[in-house]
């Protein structure tokens, strides 16, 4: 009988030491291998939507979505920088105070993310290469994907350039630029090799993204599904003329224009992909992939950018449900040169509730309007731009007050008029160019409110003789509010002073831990 | 029998022999020196013979045939045993003392357990009696102070979230840092596991089913756990029923628990001066003004008086000679101060043990556990944060509003904020209404618990024991989170926002452990003794959960308990799935020479699944030595010694541990990343194929003293760990744009060195009088010895978070932050110093012309408002300011008897540590329109005025208070002294029970946490983060309780 036991005891061993290999032969359910993420062309494409992931969502500092770069951030901080909105409470009061420093969330969450995304894109180029390689996806369908992936870059260095970097007027480019990624990182030996990687020049940066959208716009179709959301030959031709408006190339906007653009007075369909206005300013709102939307960042009820980040809950007024937190200003809403009966005041404003209670009351945009889904696209490039910057570039390149430059200007705001036969701009309302120049960039602020572009203009012309706006602009006071303040033509009290350009927080700073963790990058100056 | 026999025969022939020479008889009684009873089957035997006697059942004995030479041993288990010399002595009376101390008592180690005097490691035996009557939902919460070289942190007084353990210092960067938890042998899950709000894993069993804890600290004792050992072991042994008939008894608490302090914030008046000071200096307008009548206590709001806790478990246990059996039925309830805080236990256990025939034991233990936890949103930063909230809340506002269909202030219909009152504008952030939000808001988790362990013991031989032991652990939690859509998170309309939001999470956590082990022991020459152990080892874990969320829910009322079909507009699904797996084979040799000298030798090979093939597995072995130099003959020569020093050992020992890790962090891994709702992948870890195990090289000398005839007892350690291939997150610059912009790499090694002493024991024991008492202090010493290099180049430090840096030469996570100089007292101006010393002061003078709010100004001195050059406060400025866990700490216990009544006063104490005070940055002195604590009455308001508060300046908090960095300002000492408890019991005399029903009554009043005494000016010195911050959490508790314990 203690035999017995003892071969139980035997037999138990035996059993457990068969079973050993298999117990520690594990392998991850929750996620793919990197050795098989780009075998089939499925995955090739999983990978893809996941570099448009991160343009749309990479983690905040603290991780979670706040729509980081592309997916809301980059608008809501880049009119928060401006004097066209209002901060009512205290979310967005770095920003707009421009009080951040080198560990404020905001501006290292947005350098992050950034850089996430530039690096998600250089590794699926180099997956897609070797998909490519072992034919797993076609020679074009890889080199599509890497245009895409190139596209996405070139927005997200070029967005980095606007905030951490004087821009392109400043020295023609020869100030600090920012980091050029265009290798992948992914693996610690890789992650070494960027400290051998200095800021560069606003100028050598420049040319990068300049080669990365050629790249792009060669190798990408003109029609792709879905439409708007993924990255065309439109859109990179596109963001090549905003590009080069912020480098002060009027020719070369132009000669980009031109492929987007027919000659004449419109109405203005693109040759490449069948852009064109739509009927109504707010035509690219009601619909998130209307023919005007070249280039947005999608959101979803399954997948948007969280109740901290999304577009409707930041600009909607809180009697909708939204959050009332970036309120228009009357800085831009009292303007006259705004038309009183302008479409867009009717369509795409509203009165309501801000975040400070249910009797304060300030002005929303209407142009983010799905409160409970947060579903709404975040737009990137419409086709308006691409007229207004043709617009511009015309405007500047030409002696006089330019036609083409007039007809550009007219098809954007035309459609937004009452009675456009009689408001429609004229050649002779413009005494010189500059006055002509100023209406365009004027009619931006209008038609772009709420949409970002705003610190992109203030930046690229802020050392622009004419058309500077003093450094970062005044605006009103933190929190302003009340009915009074609004109306047309309405004095406007901008209280809160203007930062001079010669200030140094007219740019963010390098987040502290990128200047603590990479030896070779130069913190901006007094950071 | 036959040995008894023998004995017989033995004692019959010699005292037949010796009769012819010697004729002398001693009698004598052997008596307890506890309460004077006799004591029966005391073995009387002669010095260096086989002779002798045992006491009858009046504790008698007779010896006869005596010469007078002899020497007399009296032994008893569980007694000390007591020698004393014939000569010319008839009668020998003695008086046996209960061995509470100390060495001979047993220890219980891995795979099995040892004489204490046997025992080469270092290890705490935990009191429990004294922990298991305290009110207290799990164990984990009442070990401070109890074991030395084992610090344990309560943060915060909620009732369901787990301590935070640390034996001999922090042992891991980014590993775990607690020790393994063995219950009845097997590792048990632990930690904070439930999907929603806090909860304890540990908390499933019950505190009065433990018979016995050891907490095994130096590398020899824990090196037969290997790769788990790093962070020490603890060994839970649970009660087993004894031989004899059934013993009932009922143990039943009942008590209040109030918050021991609260944040001392402004009322409302005070609120109006300081809010409109900071509008003004910003030349803003003002926006508070007082509401007549309404001064309101926001901390009432979210905080509860007297909040009941009541305990009862009955259990009953026994058995015959071939079975034993214990049963405990439990149920306890404990509410914490915050308002929805709750934990309710309903905790069975059964253990059965039978002896099949003389060489098959089996039996099984079973705990099942129903554990409900009720929480709410503990953000320290979170809108609806209850202390958060709570902080900030304006106080010249109400909380209700009669209005409102709820009844509370919210504004209707945007009930995204509440009525301002009599100010212009609500409270800054949106902070929401924390009355509604901890009555409204739920966070709620029920867990499931079977722990069933089942063994089956051969012994081929006498000596060999042959055990397979298998355990099912499986954790199951049904977690259910409820957003009100009326106001705070889950705030929203039919049109918009959140509208109310419902999450179910079910997690389902099993663990598998096969345990085949032998222990055999034999003896050569009655003088070479082994003790021998070896097995194998292998265990299974997997961790499936899944949930569901809805939003825009159609009404209020389907948020109450559950989501329900069809109620959500708005619908998300997650879940996930992970499985890791251990195996091992393991061996323990002990040897000792005449109880004298001793050595041990053990080795574990531990495979685990997170690491790749080429360096999954790893050995551990573990080697120390003792020798009791009592037991030499030069010792018992000395009278000296041998009655002030009857014992004395002396020890050594080193291994070599792991830590293990989980995931697979060897693996670069795509996880998915839908685009909207276009499917996605992408990289969502970067892996290290060559990443190691933790390992941990221990160190331990140790001596144990029984002093005065061993009425004192004094244990003294000195350990080393050095700990080598820490992993860390290896920070990669943001613009490298890695997932979690991080890699891990074993990088790092770090040491910790410490002392370790205690002393107990008798001080006085009279007839109706006694007082024991037990001192501990311990030391514990860290400090990082290497970081890595890039390119040859050591890295000196690495940041780790906005607070603290992990940097050479350093303890670990020190503190690290601006150098504050003060307030400037010409202008209210806070200022620095640089790294260089250049005093500088950041301007918050609207009136100084050219110079930017918010700048920094060099400066001449504290009283001079001129502002020089601009400059900068950068990293390169900030330097270390202190450590963030404590250095020393111990308690000292003393427990007097007086009869039936039993007193035990616990003082506590802890320090050698700083904290960073971040609710007092973020909250206290927020520059926003909050609420504040009294400190900021002591603002600069006119020049001249000396003060340490600076200026107020609207909206320049993240300034003005340097938030989201340490700064010396806020960073205070946290060392204190704490009232632990106080426990006053009563047992009625066992004869006043004869005509009822009990056999035992025992009456108590126990205080826990009364009193606390620090320099540290936040709520509790306690109330910190594993980095050394304390942010904004629940208050601790008080507990006042009384209990009856009744045996039947």
């Amino acid at each position: 009988m203690k035999k017995l036991g003892l071969n139980i005891f035997m037999s138990c061993v035996l059993i457990t030491a068969i079973s050993c290999e298999k117990s520690l032969d594990k392998s991850p359910y929750n996620a793919i291998s990197d050795a098989v993420a780009f075998s089939t062309a499925d995955r090739c494409l999983l990978a893809l939507n996941g570099v448009y992931d991160a343009a749309q969502s990479s983690p905040y500092t603290d991780g979670s979505v706040r729509g980081y770069p592309f997916g809301a951030a980059n608008i809501e901080q880049g009119d928060a920088r401006g004097e066209d909105v209002i901060n009512i409470a205290a979310f967005f009061q770095i920003t707009y105070q421009a009080t951040y420093n080198a560990t404020t969330a905001n501006n290292v969450g947005h350098w992050g993310a950034l850089y996430a995304l530039i690096n998600k894109a250089n590794i699926s180029i180099d997956g897609f290469k070797t998909a490519a390689d072992n034919s797993v996806l076609t020679q074009e369908v890889a080199s599509q994907y890497q245009a895409e992936c190139r596209f996405l870059r070139a927005m997200a260095h070029h967005e980095a350039l606007t905030l951490f970097a004087r821009p392109y007027a400043d020295g023609n480019g020869s100030k600090l630029g920012v980091p050029y990624r265009d290798f992948a990182i992914a693996s610690s030996s890789a992650a070494d090799q960027i400290k051998e990687t200095p800021r560069g020049t606003v100028a050598e940066a420049y040319q990068k993204v300049l080669a990365d959208l050629d790249f792009a716009e060669t190798n990408l179709p003109a029609s792709v599904s879905p439409s708007t959301v993924r990255a065309t030959k439109a859109a990179a031709i596109a963001l090549k003329m905003r590009v080069k408006l912020h480098m002060g190339d009027w020719a070369g906007v132009i000669a980009e224009g031109a492929k987007l653009v027919p000659a004449g007075a419109g109405p203005y369909v693109s040759p490449i992909g069948a852009w064109a206005l739509t009927d109504s300013p707010d035509g690219a709102f009601t619909d998130n992939s209307s023919k005007e939307s070249i280039f947005s960042i999608r959101n979803h009820e399954l997948d948007n950018t969280g109740v901290n980040g999304a577009l409707p809950s930041m600009f909607g007024p809180a009697n909708s449900g939204a959050r009332g937190l970036l309120a228009i200003s009357p800085i831009i809403f009292n303007d006259t040169r705004w038309l009183e009966d302008d479409k867009r005041r009717s369509l795409l404003t509203v009165s309501g509730t801000n975040s400070n209670g249910g009797t304060t009351f300030n002005y929303f945009t209407k142009k983010y309007t799905s409160y409970t889904n947060r579903a709404d696209f975040a737009p990137q490039i419409r086709y308006a731009e691409v007229l207004l910057t043709l617009a511009e570039a015309e405007a500047r390149q030409a002696s006089g007050v330019s036609e083409r430059a007039l007809n550009l200007l007219n098809a954007v705001r035309d459609r937004a008029l009452e009675d456009p036969a009689t408001q429609s701009f004229k050649a002779s309302d413009f005494a010189g160019k500059n006055d002509l120049i100023a209406a365009i960039l004027f009619e931006r602020r209008v038609e772009f409110l709420c949409e970002g572009k705003r610190w992109g203009d203030i930046h690229r012309n802020a050392l622009d003789p004419d058309f500077n706006v003093g450094g970062i602009p005044a605006k009103y006071q933190n929190a302003s509010q009340g009915a009074s303040i609004y109306g047309f033509g309405v004095p406007i009290n901008a209280s809160q002073a203007a930062i001079p350009y010669s200030d140094f927080k007219f740019i963010w700073p390098i987040p502290a831990n990128e200047v603590i963790q990479n030896p070779v990058i130069e913190q901006n100056p007094n950071y | 029998m036959k040995k008894n026999v023998l004995l017989l025969l033995a004692m019959l022939l010699f005292g037949l022999g010796a009769s012819y020479a010697q004729s002398r008889t001693v009698t004598g009684t052997v008596t307890s020196s506890e309460d004077g009873s006799p004591l029966p089957g005391v073995s009387v035997m002669i010095k260096g013979t086989a002779r002798g006697a045992q006491t009858g059942a009046d504790g008698t004995y007779r010896l006869e045939g005596l010469s007078g030479s002899e020497v007399l041993v009296f032994q008893y288990l569980g007694f000390n045993s007591k020698e004393e010399s014939v000569g010319s002595k008839s009668v020998i009376n003695v008086t046996l003392r209960m061995s509470e101390s100390f060495l001979d008592e047993l220890v219980v180690v891995g795979y099995g357990t040892q004489q204490k005097t046997a025992f080469t490691g270092s290890a705490s035996k935990v009191d429990v009696k004294q922990i298991s009557n305290l009110m207290t939902a799990s164990i984990d919460k009442q070990l401070s102070g109890r074991a030395t070289g084992v610090q344990v942190t309560n943060s915060g007084g909620l009732v369901n979230s787990p301590a935070r353990i640390l034996i001999r210092g922090i042992n891991s960067l980014t590993q775990g840092t607690g020790p393994l938890i063995v219950v009845d042998g097997i590792p048990m899950i632990s930690g904070n596991l439930a999907a929603v709000g806090n909860s304890n894993a540990l908390g499933d069993i019950n505190p009065a089913d433990i018979e016995s804890m050891d907490i095994l600290k130096d590398g020899s004792a824990t090196a037969i756990y290997g790769s788990r050992a790093a962070n020490g072991v603890i060994l839970i042994t649970t009660k087993r029923g004894s031989k004899g008939s059934a013993k009932v008894t009922y143990e039943g608490f009942l008590g209040f628990s109030n918050p021991v302090k609260k944040f001392d914030l402004l009322n409302a008046e005070e609120f109006v001066t300081i809010s409109n000071e900071k509008f003004t200096n910003a030349g803003q307008t003002p926006r508070a003004s007082l509401n007549p009548g309404v001064d309101t206590d926001w901390q009432a709001e979210a905080l509860i008086n007297n909040a009941p806790v009541h305990s009862h478990t009955l259990s009953v246990q026994g058995g015959n000679d071939k079975t034993t059996y214990y049963l405990s039925l439990n149920y306890s309830d404990q509410k914490g101060v915050i308002i929805s805080n709750f934990n309710k236990a309903y905790r069975v256990r059964a253990n059965l043990n039978h002896d099949v025939n003389k060489w098959l034991k089996m039996g099984n233990n079973i705990t099942i556990s129903r554990q409900e936890n009720g929480d709410q949103n503990n953000g320290a930063n979170s809108l609806s944060g209850a202390i958060a909230s709570a902080l900030r809340m304006l106080p010249n506002v109400s909380p209700y509003n009669p209005n409102h269909p709820s009844g509370f202030n919210i504004n209707y219909p945007n009930g995204n904020s509440m009525d301002p009152g009599t100010n212009t504008t609500s409270v800054d952030d949106n902070f929401t209404n924390v009355a509604f939000t901890t009555r409204n808001n739920k966070f709620r988790s029920d867990l499931y618990r079977i722990i069933n362990n089942t063994f089956l013991e051969v012994s081929p031989l006498a000596n060999l024991k042959v055990r397979s032991q298998f355990s099912f652990d499986l954790f199951n939690d049904y977690s259910y989170q409820g957003y009100s859509p009326l106001h705070g998170d889950g705030y929203g309309t039919a049109t918009g926002g959140t509208n109310g939001l419902v999450y179910n999470a079910s997690q389902n956590i099993i663990r598998y452990a096969w345990q085949n082990y032998a222990n055999y022991n034999f003896s050569f020459d009655n003088s070479h003794n082994f003790f021998l152990t070896a097995g194998h080892e292998i265990q299974q874990d997997r961790t499936k959960w899944h949930a569901a969320q809805g939003t825009n829910i159609s009404d209020v009322f389907f948020i109450n308990e559950n989501l329900i079909s069809g109620t959500a507009s708005v619908q998300g699904i997650s879940g996930s799935i992970s499985e890791s797996g251990f195996e091992s084979l393991f061996g323990r040799i002990n040897y000792d020479f005449k109880n004298k000298y001793f050595l041990q030798a053990s080795v574990r090979r531990d495979g685990q699944s997170s690491l790749a093939p080429h360096t999954r597995y790893g050995v551990f072995p573990g080697f120390s030595a003792g020798w009791r130099p009592s037991q030499e003959s030069f010792w018992s020569a000395s009278e000296f010694l041998n009655r002030w020093i009857p014992e004395a050992k002396i020890k050594a020992s080193y291994a070599k541990v792991g830590n293990s890790l989980g995931g697979f962090p060897y693996l670069s891994t795509y996880g998915a990343r839908p685009y909207g709702n276009l499917s996605g992948i992408a990289v969502s870890t970067i892996g290290n194929p060559d990443l190691r195990w933790e390992t941990s090289v221990k160190y331990d000398v140790g001596v144990e003293l029984g002093i005065f005839e061993n009425r004192f007892s004094l244990t003294a350690d000195y350990f080393v760990n050095d700990v080598n291939d820490l992993v860390y997150n290896v920070p990669t610059p943001l613009s490298a744009g890695v997932p979690g912009n991080s890699i891990a790499q074993n990088i790092a090694t770090l040491q910790n060195k410490g002392v370790e002493l205690m002393l107990e024991g008798l001080i006085m024991r009279k007839k109706d009088f006694s007082w024991n008492f037990n001192v501990n202090y311990s030391n514990v010493k860290n400090k990082i010895t290497s970081l890595y290099s890039i390119g040859g180049e050591p890295v000196e430090f690495i940041q780790n978070g906005s607070y603290n840096i992990i940097q050479v030469g350093e303890p670990m996570n020190i503190l690290h932050g601006n150098i504050w100089a003060g307030v400037n007292s010409a202008n209210g101006n806070p200022m620095y110093y640089k790294a260089d010393g250049t005093l500088i002061q950041q301007n918050f003078d609207r009136s100084a012309t050219g110079k930017s709010i918010g700048a920094y100004y060099e400066s001449t001195s504290t009283s001079s408002g001129e502002m020089g050059a601009a400059t900068s406060l950068t990293f390169e400025d900030r330097k270390k300011l202190g450590q963030s866990t404590p250095t020393w700490f111990g308690s000292f216990t003393n427990n007097f008897g007086y009869k039936g009544f039993g007193l035990e006063v616990m003082l506590r104490y802890s320090g050698g540590n700083h904290i960073m005070n971040y609710t007092r940055q973020e909250a206290l002195l927020s520059q926003n329109f909050h609420n504040n604590g009294k400190e900021i009455l002591d603002r600069w308001t006119t020049p001249g005025q000396i003060t340490d508060v600076p200026k107020l300046y609207y909206g320049q908090g993240n300034n003005i208070n340097q938030t989201q960095t340490a700064n010396s300002r806020f960073v205070e000492k946290g060392d204190y002294l704490r009232l632990q408890n106080i426990v006053l019991s009563y047992s009625l005399n066992p004869s006043l029970l004869t005509k009822t029903a009990f056999s035992s009554v025992r009456l108590f009043v126990q205080g826990q946490n009364l009193a606390v005494w620090t320099p540290y000016t936040g709520v509790d010195p306690d109330n910190i983060s594993s980095l050394g911050l304390d942010q904004a959490v629940s208050p601790q508790v008080r507990t006042i309780s009384f209990g009856v314990g009744l045996g039947l």
